[in-house]
């Protein structure tokens, strides 16, 4: 295996280096989450705080132009559990 | 034992010449995932979002580890990020976006 310059050899290395940091996930179901992620295990299931999760609505009675209307709805929670399989995608901060 | 008298061949015809050697372009799924770590790849999701980037790792589930990832939605782009771990079950294909 050849580490790249990042260094990371399996994909949950970039989990691990994201712990007590805040990450950005994309969810099943049009729905993202940002938060500080303080745990997770190998189904991505994972222990959040001080999270904000973003929920696309797309209206289809409300197509004006061709274009969908998104609503955007945001709520706040303090500590989530979020079941791994919801999951798609997990970016950690920019590390630079 | 093993030195039973072979029959005369009729012609020749048996001794095919050795298979040529393999292209670079040949081999088993797992020898092009090899192939194509490090280098940029276009990984399509069951939902049809591609995602764009440097693929630095991959495991026995296609988890996947991209750089520098783009993603996109209808062939444009809606986000960008410096690193993305992407789920293995979300996974369509990754399809190699450089020559190998």
């Amino acid at each position: 295996m050849d580490p790249s310059v990042t260094g990371i050899q399996e994909p949950f290395d970039l989990i691990r280096l994201s712990l007590s940091e805040r990450v950005f996930v994309k969810l099943r179901g049009d729905r993202e989450l940002t938060g500080i992620l303080h745990a997770y295990d190998g189904h991505m299931n994972l222990i959040m705080s001080d999270v904000e999760e973003t929920i696309m609505i797309v209206d289809p009675d409300n197509i004006a132009n061709g274009q969908n209307v998104v609503n955007v709805a945001k709520r706040k929670m303090d500590m989530l559990f979020v079941r791994g399989d919801g999951v798609i995608l997990v970016s950690p901060p920019s590390r630079t | 034992m093993d030195e039973s008298p072979r029959p005369p061949s009729p012609s020749r015809q048996s001794q095919s010449p050795p298979p040529p050697p393999p292209q670079s372009h040949t081999g088993s799924p797992t020898d092009f995932l090899k192939g194509v770590v490090g280098k940029r790849v276009v990984v399509r999701l069951t939902s049809g979002v591609d995602y764009r980037g440097v693929l630095s790792c991959l495991d026995g589930f296609m988890n996947i580890a991209l750089e520098q990832t783009e993603e996109h939605v209808n062939g444009v782009i809606t986000n960008r990020y410096g690193d993305t771990f992407v789920r293995g079950n979300n996974v369509l294909y990754i399809s190699a976006a450089e020559p190998l």
